[in-house]
């Protein structure tokens, strides 16, 4: 599973600290979403979106080999 | 995060405090044979060998200090290993469970490897190592990948 939380968090101009601390995760969380080192749990993917105000799967979305 | 077995984050650090201590107390007992006349105490027994007959349910005279090393090295161990970190979530939840996977592939096969190659009194000493090598290897492992995972 792919994600932009990159990019989202830069429209928001958030820091991965900040993210982290809105949706009470700790920052390596954050990181290894960012470098597709860790699929998060729907919970926190659904956290995640809310933060951004977007739908989930305009946040994460299926890679081929998924 | 809601997690279950964990301790409170506060532990950790006595934990810490009384690991360090414990560790060195504990080689020092081993490899000396440390076993001072005072430490020699009247202790409940469920059963103990003795030259002509196994005592069960006594009190009998023994010498503590190992028993005072292992006891404070193994509580100390448990509060390392099993205490939450500062903000537990689900990614620093699987770390644990990966690493405690590692841990137990790594203490096992060291067992093995005992097992087939070390024989007599020396089996014995490697069993009193093999006792705490799955708390050690996890505390080793697990600090390392959360270090990891915090560099990058």
């Amino acid at each position: 599973m792919k994600n932009n939380l990159k990019v989202e968090r830069a429209i928001k101009d958030l820091t991965q600290e900040g993210l982290a601390s809105l949706i009470g995760v700790s920052r390596q969380t954050i990181n290894a979403m960012e470098k597709n080192k860790y699929v998060p749990s729907t919970v926190l993917s659904l956290k995640i979106a809310k933060v951004f105000g977007k739908n989930v799967e305009e946040v994460f979305y299926l890679e081929e080999t998924d | 995060m809601k997690t279950r077995f964990l301790f409170p984050h506060k532990y950790k650090k006595i934990g810490w405090i009384f690991l360090i201590p414990s560790t060195l107390f504990g080689l020092f007992v081993i490899f000396t044979d440390y076993e001072p006349e005072w430490l020699r105490l009247p202790m409940f027994t469920f059963f103990a060998g003795g030259i002509d007959e196994t005592s069960y349910f006594s009190i009998i005279k023994t010498n503590v200090a190992n028993e005072l090393a292992s006891v404070f090295f193994l509580i100390s161990a448990m509060l390392v290993a099993f205490t939450k970190a500062k903000n537990e979530d689900e990614f620093i939840t699987k770390i644990r469970l990966e690493s405690l996977v590692w841990a137990t592939f790594f203490h096992f096969g060291i067992l093995l490897i005992g097992m087939l190659f070390v024989f007599n009194l020396e089996f014995f000493t490697f069993m009193i190592f093999n006792m705490f090598t799955l708390l050690i290897l996890f505390i080793l492992k697990f600090n390392i990948s959360l270090y990891k995972s915090k560099r990058i």
